[in-house]
């Protein structure tokens, strides 16, 4: 109250009203400043480098070698990059193809973990004995280190000597060729990041779930609303601030994700999804083709903050706030 | 959904973050020379020995780093393009010429290293060689072979096929596709490209072959060993490698092409205990139809240790040395001299190989060299599925390589 009414006053004051800015405020702008500069250095001059490259024709060989006095050689090309890229072509990534098995990709397992993991989070909500161990084992996937998963998989989807297939087998059925220049590879890899994503998805929900008053259930109980009404008509709408955030981390995450892919399936053009394919012009082989990885980062970029926004407004929509 | 993954990332950048500020703390000791080890486990210890004892008798210190082959030129070249590193590199001959482009290793053609060179293999000599200059030293030079089972072979009564076509006529006596195994990779194929006369591009007349008849006619030849039953390969390229040497050691496969330094690890295996039971031959095909491969010393630019790493390239390189490595891994040495020695001419591997050797198919020393295979994996992993096409896949990749690896090539 007495700060709104002081500040005309101090706007018109006489002694600078900069002065008087900072003579209450500094404390405030001292305890910023390193957050500001931190963020400043580490995202937001990246991000403007990055997307500056992707005007150029920067690669291995033009940039600055400190080493040798050399100056930077790179020259901008204006759009070509972004000409090359959009238009589809094969030798820049066929990118609308590898849109689209991106969006796949990420729909997929965002879809599967959230199910799956509010499925295992009602499961272990309730009363029941060794719990505790079960939302241990359940957590393991989470606690292993992601390339260790990758490889046990990548031996588990072994076409010849894997136990999925050993298991298909036994019961009958056709092996088949889970990493191999088919689309079951990105089934696969799907398969794998889901096995790693549920548990994330399933605390997550446990503690939303934890967080509905239980007297809720009680009262719909008393009406007489049956065990799926109350899944719908309680549950539901007592987890949406949570689910709204999770669902929201986890298309970014799933979206970016890079080691599940790479680890598993290499260069295999069917599991190829935008983030892979712009670490492969960046490191894989020697091309070193900063110019297109740092396009692809743009693009990539652009797709997950008109996501956000469009996601952002349908949920105030509902009444969220996000 | 991963935090968890998010942070492995980022503990695997700390990591080698941190390793390379290590790596770069040795850079301004002049008297330290930090080595890059790119030869895989079952050779590192036997290099690793040589190079601390060069250490101590040239009187400067030596550490040695295991660097896993598949990160080695990736890491380095992060590295030393911000002056950190090691000071000398195991580089692979197809590495010189694009880090020699990039600046990142030294021209030492002014040098001891670079002048004395008339002991060494025409062959290997040539990869260290960028616009006329050295930017290397050969350390090993080897090639694909055919390994073979004898027993196997002996049983069916064969001998090793000179030719696919042989390959494909014998192969129902060795169990169809129990014949011989296709490993996927890129440099497993450049053999059946050779085959009629193929390539990857032409140096001289500055074309791209790798779509050519008698490039296409090599690499159908692959699959038509599959399609005729007389082949077998692992369709998920991640395993392939891993597959052709569990179903070679585990006698389920009677043939596999590989290189000298998988003998090794072969011989570890119960099927070839009896190391006589491992028959080493030339690879099927033209009269030379593998590639020529090995690796190369090259000294960082802009390490401080220039002196003591010349001296260490000198001393790892010497004939006394070769032959040591020659005698205890059955590595082909690349000094003319290191032949004279019963040591090495009485090892089996190196008495199988250097025939082979002499007759490799030079590859393409140019920077784009290594980035060529790239795209070939594709390419050969498609073929071998059947997803598409020989001709088509090779077209496809011939685009490729017109786009983004070698624009001032002409196409076919």
């Amino acid at each position: 109250m007495t700060l709104t009414a002081e500040k005309p006053v101090a706007l018109a004051g006489r002694p600078g009203r900069v002065r008087t800015f900072l003579g209450r405020f500094w404390f405030v702008y001292a305890m910023v400043l390193p957050v500001v500069v931190v963020l400043g250095v580490l995202v937001v001059f990246p991000l403007l480098q990055g997307l500056y490259f992707s005007f150029t024709d920067i690669n291995d060989n033009n940039i600055a070698n400190p080493v040798l006095d050399r100056p930077a050689r790179y020259e901008i090309t204006g759009l070509e990059n972004y000409f090359h890229v959009l238009s589809g072509d094969p030798s820049y990534g066929a990118f609308w193809a590898t849109l689209a098995r991106t969006l796949i990709w990420t729909f997929a397992c965002v879809f599967l973990h959230y199910t799956i993991g509010l499925a295992l989070a009602v499961l272990l909500n309730r009363p029941m004995r060794f719990r505790t161990l079960y939302r241990v084992l359940l957590i393991l996937p989470w606690a292993v280190p992601v390339f260790i998963s990758a490889f046990a998989w990548k031996y588990l989807f072994n076409s010849e000597y894997g136990l999925v297939n050993w298991a298909l087998e036994a019961v009958g059925l056709p092996g088949q060729v889970w990493l191999g220049q088919s689309d079951l590879a990105l089934v696969s890899v799907v398969v794998v990041n889901v096995w790693l994503g549920v548990p994330f998805m399933m605390v997550a929900l446990l503690g939303g779930l934890q967080a509905i008053p239980a007297d809720l259930y009680e009262a719909a109980e008393m009406d007489g609303a049956t065990p799926w009404q109350r899944f719908v008509h309680v549950t539901l709408p007592g987890l949406r601030t949570v689910s709204s955030s999770v669902v929201l981390l986890g298309v970014i995450w799933t979206f970016n994700m890079f080691p599940v892919i790479y680890l598993m399936t290499g260069n295999n053009p069917h599991t190829r999804i935008l983030v892979t394919y712009a670490f492969e012009r960046f490191f894989s082989g020697a091309t070193r083709d900063f110019a297109i990885a740092s396009t692809y980062g743009v693009l990539i970029l652009s797709v997950l903050l008109v996501f956000a926004t469009v996601y952002r407004r349908a949920m105030r929509g509902q009444g969220e706030v996000l | 959904m991963r935090p968890k993954a998010t942070a492995t990332v980022a503990a695997l950048g700390l990591v080698s973050a941190l390793a390379l500020t290590a790596c770069g703390s040795g850079a301004g000791n002049a008297n330290r020379v930090v080595y890059w080890d790119t030869s895989n486990p079952s050779e590192s210890s036997v290099f690793a020995g040589i190079a601390r004892e060069c250490g101590r008798t040239g009187g400067y210190e030596v550490a040695v780093e295991a660097v896993s082959f598949d990160q080695a030129l990736n890491n380095y070249k992060t590295a030393a393009q911000g002056g950190q590193g090691p000071d000398v590199l195991r580089a692979d001959v197809g590495w010189v010429a694009q880090l020699a482009r990039a600046g990142l290793i030294q021209d030492l053609s002014g040098t001891p290293l670079g002048t004395d060179t008339g002991d060494f293999l025409a062959g290997p000599l040539e990869s260290t060689k960028y616009e006329g200059r050295g930017y290397g030293v050969p350390q090993v030079t080897d090639t694909l072979a055919l390994f073979y089972n004898k027993r196997k072979l002996d049983e069916a009564g064969v001998a090793p096929p000179k030719s696919w076509e042989e390959l494909r006529d014998i192969a129902p006596k060795l169990g169809g596709d129990k014949a011989f195994f296709i490993n996927n990779d890129e440099y497993y194929a450049l053999p059946f490209l050779y085959t009629y006369g193929g390539d990857m591009v032409d140096t001289q007349a500055r074309t791209i072959e790798v779509n050519s008849p008698e490039s296409v006619r090599g690499l159908q030849m692959a699959k038509d060993l599959l399609d005729a039953g007389a082949a077998r390969t692992a369709l998920d390229q991640p395993n392939s490698y891993g597959n052709m040497k569990a179903a070679f050691t585990s006698g389920e496969v009677a043939m596999v092409v590989d290189g000298p330094w998988a003998a090794a690890e072969y011989l570890e295996s119960p099927e070839f205990a009896d190391p006589a039971n491992l028959g080493i031959a030339q690879v099927p095909g033209s009269a030379t139809p593998s590639p020529a491969g090995g690796h190369d010393y090259v000294v960082r630019q802009g390490s401080d240790a220039t002196e003591a790493a010349t001296k260490f390239v000198e001393c790892m390189s010497s004939t006394p040395n070769q032959v040591a490595i020659a005698e205890k891994l059955g590595l082909l040495p690349t000094r003319r001299s290191a032949y004279d020695s019963p040591a090495v001419t009485g090892n089996r591997m190196v008495a199988a190989f250097k025939p082979m050797v002499d007759s490799a198919h030079s590859r393409a020393w140019i920077p784009e060299g290594a980035e060529l295979l790239d795209p070939l994996q594709t390419a050969f992993a498609d073929i071998l599925a059947g997803r598409k096409d020989t001709r088509t896949t090779l077209d496809e990749t011939a685009k490729l390589y017109k786009d983004t690896v070698v624009p001032d090539y002409a196409k076919r």
